[in-house]
């Protein structure tokens, strides 16, 4: 029973890559291997920094990590208080400036989150998220 | 010769031996339409059915756009339904990438392989369960699949991670932990419940 159990579930295995397969070469060009944000709406800290007054910066970690320390000019926007904070944001924004979003660091998902948010509910268009987020505009502060 | 005898009737009273466990003289099979094991074989067939159309739902609704015709079934708009049919397109995996990507337990291009794979292992998982073709292979990988996602809830929960559960595509967006946990739970329980069903003997041959 074990080694038919075994074999099984090895061509169920085997069934489900066929198409799984199939779909993973029709999405190909519309999913990043590399990073959950598509490389075209990720931005580094020196590119955005040279965007200068074009661009609007915006923190999307909690509000107590925000109070502590930010990029200078950045607004709170997180989805704690998401209804709170969108409207003192969209006062702020206009059409010709992009959005430049960051949480904590790398692995974090808040800035992800926001701008996904951004670009559905808004229907925001120039909006990206910062590569390293926070950590990484510490380093290149220094 | 005596002795052969002595033998034969001893290993076919033995219930032990014999798996059909039936007396002697017994015809095997009258033991098979006795009607608590008729009902007793339908109530397991529809558990059967429910637990991989369960997984066949939940695989559609991540290979799927299923976002229209859900509302629209859910509001009984007939009408609807047949367009919804014909606008049918493959959902975004993005999507279900980024609910396994959010236990933070995997690296993101692990997420992507997965959310392109694990739909169609429960689709196909679903149907062996269904069709009782692969039976045991099913079962077993999805009692896995179960039992791994419920402990990357937990663990993730403990962890004061804000997860989206995304078994069930957009449908089950806006449950809470409980919600999850109870129909994980449930899941689960039914499906150790046919496994312990097969390993117990109790059950008939599982591809019959």
């Amino acid at each position: 029973m074990k080694s038919s159990l075994v074999r099984q579930a090895l061509v169920l295995a085997a069934l489900a890559f066929v198409p799984g397969l199939v779909q993973a070469i029709y999405f190909g060009d519309k999913v990043s291997w590399r990073s959950p944000v598509p490389a075209s709406e990720m931005v580094t800290v020196t590119r955005a920094r040279a965007w200068g007054e074009n661009a609007i910066w915006v923190d999307a970690r909690p509000d107590n990590e925000f109070a502590r320390d930010h990029v200078p000019g950045a607004l709170p926007l997180n989805e704690d208080r998401w209804s709170e904070l969108l409207p003192q944001f969209l006062a702020a924004w206009s059409p010709e400036k992009r959005v430049v979003i960051y949480c904590s660091s790398e692995g974090c998902n808040a800035s992800r989150e926001v701008a996904h948010r951004l670009r559905k509910e808004a229907q925001l268009k120039d909006v990206f998220v910062l590569e390293g987020g926070w950590e990484e505009w510490l380093k290149t502060r220094k | 010769m005596a002795q052969d005898e002595e033998m034969k009737r001893t290993l076919i009273s033995d219930p032990h031996l014999n798996p059909l466990g039936a007396p002697p003289g017994r015809d095997p099979g009258e033991d098979a339409q006795h009607p608590v094991r008729v009902v007793s074989k339908i109530v397991w067939r529809i558990v059967d059915v429910i637990v991989g159309g369960i997984f066949i739902f939940a695989a559609l609704t991540k290979i799927f756009d299923l976002d229209h015709l859900i509302a629209d079934l859910g509001h009984l708009h007939l009408g609807s339904i047949i367009v919804d049919f014909q606008n049918l397109r493959l959902a975004d995996p993005v999507q279900f990438a980024n609910d396994i990507d959010n236990y933070k337990i995997l690296p993101w291009p692990i997420s992507v392989g997965l959310a392109f794979y694990l739909p169609w292992l429960e689709m196909f998982c679903g149907l062996a369960l269904i069709l009782r073709r692969l039976y045991l292979g099913g079962l077993s990988i999805l009692t896995g699949l179960v039992a791994v996602f419920l402990v990357a809830t937990i663990a993730a929960k403990v962890r004061g991670l804000d997860i989206t559960c995304g078994c069930f595509g957009h449908a089950s967006q806006n449950w809470n932990f409980p919600t999850h946990l109870a129909i994980d739970l449930a899941i689960l329980g039914a499906l150790l419940a046919l496994s312990f069903r097969v390993v117990s003997g109790t059950a008939d041959d599982p591809e019959a």
